[in-house]
């Protein structure tokens, strides 16, 4: 068990850090406000390999290990939460079904491209009526010659203003007694494929999340991952992987939020001393970093896993669920230690405080996580 | 095939680091390390050489078995090989036996080099030191503060600027330059080259027998000079605070220091029509 950080581990954050302040720190507060994607950092980060975090170097990625693929992610987020957003989505649930469930032909066709950033990936399964409840998908793909004509409206699709490719949920047998979902590789270009208006969202306001309209759209036969029917296997074990890769975001801003504010209660002066020195502002800082450390332990324990290739489906989702809500308590007591600057758009806080809640959110509920842990719990015969 | 040597050093993440009063050198071992600025801009500097007309890359530092993460970001960055100088009995070294280290390692592992580039300072000591006596101790040309570098077969042209003129001087090679951080931005280290990095490359580390340096020499050529104090320099300024309507505070500031502003821009402002009230 190793608690220290590898000089690898210490590299690649070194290296996301330096990028992260360079390039993002400067237009991280505008391109939230403006709700704009950076296209000309995005176009940077393609060269570095940020969009083949885990693809193999043979289809041009990086071939990093989890607990370094998670690493990269929480210090773009630590800096810019929508960019760290866009990065973990590509990787961890457009690249990584590729990765577990793609034929030889797929992986040729489509890892290349995406590893190198010349595609960016979405994944589509929430609709207005199936978040939580995947099964409820309305998305259908009818088989029609050698295509399937896909129709249905995907909602909540991060990265879905700028995807090249989109990872479809449809059904594929709408019998009540033998419901079937697949998941389809759809390509923007496809006619049919169409995009909404990018959400207004809360927070994580940079990246371009929107609807994709299916009319009609017809997509081949060989671009249904891994085999007819393997939709649920495929959405659960990607959204392990998501969760990772969500929890890894959600620390990243917990420690962005943290670092604003130890360093705005050593500055602040208040009484004739600074607000660092008051016992208040002291237990809220102890905690922040006491939990944070926990949920980075956690983290990386799902990531190890992972790699050893043992299950970490219960260890994703408490770590997802922990990290998440560490994120919404240290960027909540950010803003409290920031006072009445916090609530500022003058001061970074304010941006954490509104990322940090979606990370409760998507890529399954706090409720949901803990429903996978109880059952996970639940199904041990000795605890 | 060019043959160069890019000379790094680690140094401490953070500005300002605690000394041990003992030895009068600096506690490294309480900030992370990372490698010194102006060294990853030598580097760059041998990278862009390489790009343009064809080179191999040797990177080499000396420092604790912590200082491969040096050597491991080279190689991310494009370096071929490296060479770690680890050895206890050359700790606490000063620039003259530091720069003696290293021309021992070149002339023994690194032989007929065409251009050796080290950066021109470093962020911890900053004596800017070891490039020059690195070159007098392998007899070669040398140039320090160098800002840019043109190679026409074994001819170096270099730019620098010193005291605010711009100078460009030609040797030949086999020399040395220090490369200033005016120019040559290091490019940012891709995560693929990172994880090759630690896969496929071993770094290679030599301690001072295997560079033919015994505990006599150490004596011998010893470290020339000591730290006897250090101390941080009390702040000497101070801050001047001007207060009242803007209209005031500006004519007052302007009188007492329009001569000092007049002299740094060069030009004078001395006598100007001040304010739209006056």
């Amino acid at each position: 068990m190793q608690f220290n950080p590898c000089m690898k581990h210490k590299l690649i954050r070194d290296s996301a850090r330096h990028f992260a302040e360079t390039e993002l720190a400067p237009i991280a507060a505008e391109i939230d406000k403006n709700a704009t994607f950076p296209v000309a950092v995005i176009e940077k980060m393609k060269k570095l390999n940020y969009f083949g975090l885990q693809a193999p170097k043979e289809f041009g990625g990086a071939a990093l290990d989890s607990v370094s693929a998670a690493i990269v992610v929480e210090e773009l987020s630590r800096v810019c939460a929508a960019v760290g957003l866009c990065v973990t989505v590509h990787n961890g649930v457009a690249v990584f079904p590729f990765l577990q469930f793609g034929n030889k032909e797929q992986n040729e066709k489509y890892l290349p491209r995406l590893a190198r950033g010349e595609m960016i990936g979405a994944f589509s399964l929430t609709e207005a009526n199936a978040g939580s409840d995947a099964g409820s998908v309305e998305t259908t793909a009818v088989k029609e010659g050698g295509d399937y004509v896909l129709n249905g409206t995907k909602i909540f699709v991060t990265n879905g203003g700028v995807c090249d490719l989109a990872l479809i949920f449809a059904l594929t047998n709408t019998d009540r007694q033998q419901l079937q979902s697949s998941v389809f590789i759809v390509e923007s270009s496809y006619e049919g494929f169409l995009r909404g208006e990018l959400e207004d969202l809360c927070g994580m306001r940079a990246n371009p999340v929107s609807s994709l309209f299916l009319e009609n759209c017809r997509v081949p036969e060989e671009n249904i991952l891994g085999k007819l029917g393997m939709g649920m296997k495929i959405g659960m074990t990607t959204l392990d992987n998501g969760r990772i890769g969500v929890a890894a975001q959600a620390l990243g801003i917990a420690q962005g939020a943290f670092e604003a504010a130890v360093k705005y209660a050593k500055e602040r002066q208040q009484f004739k001393k600074p607000i660092a020195s008051l016992q208040t502002i002291q237990n809220y800082i102890a905690d922040m970093a006491t939990e944070q450390a926990a949920a980075r332990l956690l983290l990386y324990r799902a990531c190890e896993l992972k790699d050893a290739g043992q299950p970490y489906g219960c260890e994703a989702a408490m770590a997802k669920l922990y990290c998440s809500s560490v994120a919404s308590k240290t960027t909540s007591l950010a803003v409290q230690i920031h006072g009445g600057y916090g609530y500022s758009k003058e001061y970074d806080v304010e941006r954490y405080f509104r990322d940090a809640k979606v990370t409760e959110i998507y890529e399954g509920t706090s409720e949901i996580q803990r429903m996978v842990i109880a059952r996970a719990v639940l199904a041990k015969l000795t605890l | 095939m060019l043959k160069l040597v890019v000379c790094i050093k680690q140094v401490p993440m953070v500005t300002e680091l605690p000394w041990d009063e003992k030895t009068g050198t600096l506690r490294r071992d309480l900030a992370p390390g990372m490698m010194n600025p102006a060294c990853k801009h030598a580097l760059e500097a041998a990278l862009q050489i390489k790009e343009k007309y064809s080179a191999h890359i040797s990177v080499i530092t000396m420092g604790p078995p912590a200082a491969k993460e040096v050597l491991y970001e080279a190689l991310a960055m494009g370096a071929d090989g490296t060479l770690l100088i680890c050895d206890k009995i050359l700790a606490g070294s000063d620039t003259y036996m530091t720069s003696w280290i290293l021309a021992q390692a070149i002339r023994k592992h690194c032989a007929n080099v065409d251009l050796i580039l080290c950066g021109a300072f470093t962020a911890d000591s900053e004596t800017a030191q070891v490039g020059p006596q690195l070159a007098e101790s392998l007899n070669l040309p040398a140039v320090a503060y160098v800002e840019k570098i043109e190679m026409n077969g074994r001819i170096l042209r270099v730019r620098r600027i010193v005291d605010n003129f711009r100078e460009t001087l030609e040797m030949e090679c086999p020399a040395l330059v220090t490369v200033s951080m005016e120019n040559y931005l290091p490019r940012y280290v891709g995560l693929g080259g990172l994880q090759s990095a630690f896969g496929e490359n071993q770094i290679k580390v030599l301690d001072a027998a295997a560079l033919g340096i015994a505990a006599a020499d150490v004596k011998k050529q010893g470290s020339r000079t000591k730290v006897r104090r250090v101390f941080l320099r009390k702040t000497q300024k101070e801050n001047e605070y001007f207060t009242g309507v803007a209209v005031n505070v500006v004519n007052e500031f302007l009188n007492k220091y329009e001569r000092k502003i007049s002299t740094v821009i060069g030009k004078s402002i001395e006598g100007k029509e001040r304010t739209r009230g006056k």
